[in-house]
């Protein structure tokens, strides 16, 4: 099938080899970054930001110009750094980005932090992305050759110092904070907030911490205006979005569309269900969303929509089940995954997770008791809106929402007495 | 010299110029500690205490970060390291048979190398890879659409030495090497295999413990001794897979 919309970020991606400086720049790469350096003054990329209506692609959806406009406004030293620890489950846009097209991540970065007005901008790369951090690697170098990075940018006296940062295995690191404190070479735990990275994130100076979609989105933006991606979308959900699909479709992958295009289009898309199967759950944003169901299929892909179904947008990461899925095994997975992933300093997340991992653990064994689905649905509610970060509170929405919708398939392995 | 200091005097450069791109240099703890892995094959006490030099940190606060990250191995791995995805998209796309596969053809299980110090093999979360499911890493290259046929074959090639990934340098013997009966149904949430010298990965009260099974097991095996609330709750025999983990447990037991 042929894709219905026409890529943005992943325009060009499998045609060329973009991980070639000379190959990007004849697509007119760089471009952006120069007319921004030459052109424009910071203020100028910070309203362009805002009026596009660009919201946060990692996770949160906040709107970016916002974000930045929280800094501080008196010059201090401050850094951008980009989220590339990419972990949520289901989620693999910015991993295809990196290894895919680095000079446009690169260039978004850049572009990025000089609307900002830093001096220092990194990179936060997942530690098993080791082949994308060797590609990021060498586009660095490129970029550098070719001025883009350094000392005195475009002539213009602008300095623009870039890192890239290698994480080494931890889910949590891709929480802001805890990236942070990553970086400065520590325990990958999140910090308490307030204060925000905003007023005191890297080496104590305001922070702005961004993904590698939006700020990738940066430079088709400065191309082709703030009005042309303010124009797509829904009201409050403008632009485009990678969304990954995978679970139990015929053609898993990134599909990058305007927000608002229905979920069952997206799982159209993606090649629809296999054969002879039927859709009967979508969790729409990575493994911290709850799932949703038929009835809510119809509904526009965005902030607002997967929000009032009960879920999220989360990542952008759709995983789609079929009526063949075992719920239980679904739900025991990512409560495994949160429980192995949690930093440990919050009660209600280190214990609690770990606590339904072992209820779910002996449910899939077939050795549950009928308190433990009781137990499932009391504990998950208990660990919510008490923790630092929102790792916490992830661990229960997918777990609740399958247990409220396919309840039997939990009774059935409620262990029978008398048998074993 | 001792091979140690050798390898430092090597890495002095590299070390301080990756010292270089931070504001601050504690910074470069994470990029240090990558460099030394990549040449000894894990994080060795001499590089943490290398570490500590550098950066003017105690060797406490180094060996406390290490011990956070799941990709610093902290005891000798084989010469693969085979990361399965264990996680969602994965599990829908048949990773039970691939992680069966595994415990099957290699003879451990998760967190385990094999006698002869050639494998590791974990079973870890997701791998951001979720379209090509299932998949893997090994030694950090992705290996994508995995089939049992696939993986006889990349083992055969790992054994015979023409497997395309290099191996990872090994600079001591795995040192603790078993084969454990299946770990039941699901694997557990077992953390890390724990510091070199942890009498037992699987340490009580350290990373990756399994303290709770254990107290449930012990729970489960003198039941009559609860009563009221907490019995309803008990199942009238212990599931295999946790008394197969009890005999483990009292196999290593230190
Ligand atoms: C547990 C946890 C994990 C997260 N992982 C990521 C991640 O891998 N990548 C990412 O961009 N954001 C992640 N986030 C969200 C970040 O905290 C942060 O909101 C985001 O990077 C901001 O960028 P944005 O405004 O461009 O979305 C995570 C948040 C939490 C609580
Ligand atoms: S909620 Fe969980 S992961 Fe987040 S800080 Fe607390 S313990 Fe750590």
């Amino acid at each position: 099938m042929a894709m219905r919309y026409e890529p943005v970020l992943l325009k060009g991606i499998g045609e060329a080899d973009l991980r070639d400086i000379r190959v990007y720049r004849e697509r007119g790469g760089y471009k952006q970054l120069e007319r921004a350096f030459r052109e424009l003054s910071s203020a100028q990329v910070l309203d362009l930001a805002n009026a596009s209506g660009l919201r946060g692609r990692g996770g949160a959806g906040f709107p970016t110009g916002r974000k930045w406009q929280f800094l501080p406004a008196n010059g201090a030293p401050r850094y951008m750094v980009c989220n590339c620890d990419e972990a949520e489950p289901g989620t693999f846009k910015d991993h295809t980005l990196l290894e895919e097209t680095p000079h446009l991540v690169l260039e978004g970065i850049l572009i990025g932090a000089y609307g900002i007005g830093c001096h220092h901008a990194f990179i936060y790369i997942r530690g098993e992305f080791k082949r994308g951090y060797e590609i990021m690697r060498r586009a660095v170098d490129d970029a550098r050759a070719a001025g883009f990075i350094g000392k005195n940018l475009f002539g213009t006296g602008y300095d623009l110092e870039f890192t890239i940062h290698r994480g080494a295995g931890a889910y949590i690191c891709g929480e802001e904070t805890a990236l942070l404190n990553s970086l400065e070479g520590k325990r990958g735990e999140p910090r308490l907030k307030p204060p925000f990275p905003a007023v005191e994130g890297l080496y104590k100076a305001p922070t702005v911490v961004n993904n590698v979609e939006t700020l990738a989105y940066l430079v088709p933006i400065l191309e082709r205006g703030a009005e042309w991606f303010a124009g797509v979308g829904t009201e409050r959900s403008k632009g485009f979005k990678i969304v990954s699909v995978s679970g139990h479709v015929r053609k898993p992958g990134n599909y990058e569309v305007p927000l608002g295009v229905s979920v069952n289009e997206l799982i159209e898309l993606a090649g629809g269900p296999r054969e002879g199967r039927k859709v009967v759950a979508v969790q729409p944003g990575g493994g911290s969303s709850a799932a949703i169901f038929e009835e809510h299929f119809d509904l526009p892909y965005d902030y607002e929509s997967m929000t009032k179904a009960g879920s999220m947008l989360g990542s952008g990461a759709m995983v789609v089940f079929d009526d063949t899925t075992d719920f239980v095994k679904a739900a025991h997975s990512l409560v495994r995954f949160f429980a192995h992933e949690s930093c440990g300093q919050c009660t209600p997340c280190r214990e609690g997770g770990h606590w339904l991992e072992r209820t779910l653990a002996r449910l899939v064994a077939g050795y549950g008791l009928q308190s433990d689905i009781d137990v499932l649905e009391s504990v998950s509610h208990q660990m919510t809106g008490l923790n630092l970060c929102a790792l916490g509170d992830s661990i229960e929405p997918f777990l609740a929402s399958v247990v409220k919708r396919f309840r039997p398939q939990f009774e059935a392995r409620v262990r029978r007495n008398g048998a074993s | 010299m001792s091979d140690f200091a050798a390898l430092r005097e090597e890495l002095q450069p590299e070390c301080e110029a990756l010292i270089a791109q931070y504001p601050d240099k504690r910074s470069a703890l994470l990029p240090i500690v990558h460099l030394f892995q990549a040449r000894q094959g894990y994080v060795t006490r001499d590089a943490m205490w290398a570490c500590a030099e550098m950066l003017e940190l105690t060797p406490a606060v180094v060996e406390s970060t290490v011990s956070f990250y799941t990709l610093f191995f902290r005891r000798p791995v084989g010469k693969y390291m085979l990361q399965v995805c264990r996680n969602l998209s994965c599990l829908l796309n048949g990773a039970e048979t691939v992680m069966a596969a595994f415990r099957d053809k290699l003879g451990i299980g998760h967190l385990q190398t094999t006698a002869d110090g050639l494998f590791s093999y974990e079973e870890v979360e997701c791998l951001a890879a979720c379209d090509r499911a299932p998949c893997m890493q090994v030694n950090l290259e992705f290996v994508y659409d995995l089939t049992p046929a696939a993986i006889d074959d990349m083992l055969a090639a790992m054994r015979g030495g023409t497997y395309p990934v290099a191996p990872l340098p090994q600079t001591a013997k795995p040192a603790r090497t078993w084969a454990v009966a299946a770990d039941g149904e699901v694997a557990l949430g077992d953390k890390s295999p724990g510091a070199e010298n942890a009498s037992d990965p699987n340490n009580a009260g350290g990373i990756g413990d399994r303290s709770g099974v254990i107290m449930l097991d012990r729970i489960l095996a003198e039941q009559s001794r609860f009563t009221g609330r907490t019995r309803e709750r008990l199942p009238n025999e212990p599931p295999a897979a946790m008394r197969e983990i009890a005999q483990e447990e009292a196999g290593h037991a230190h």
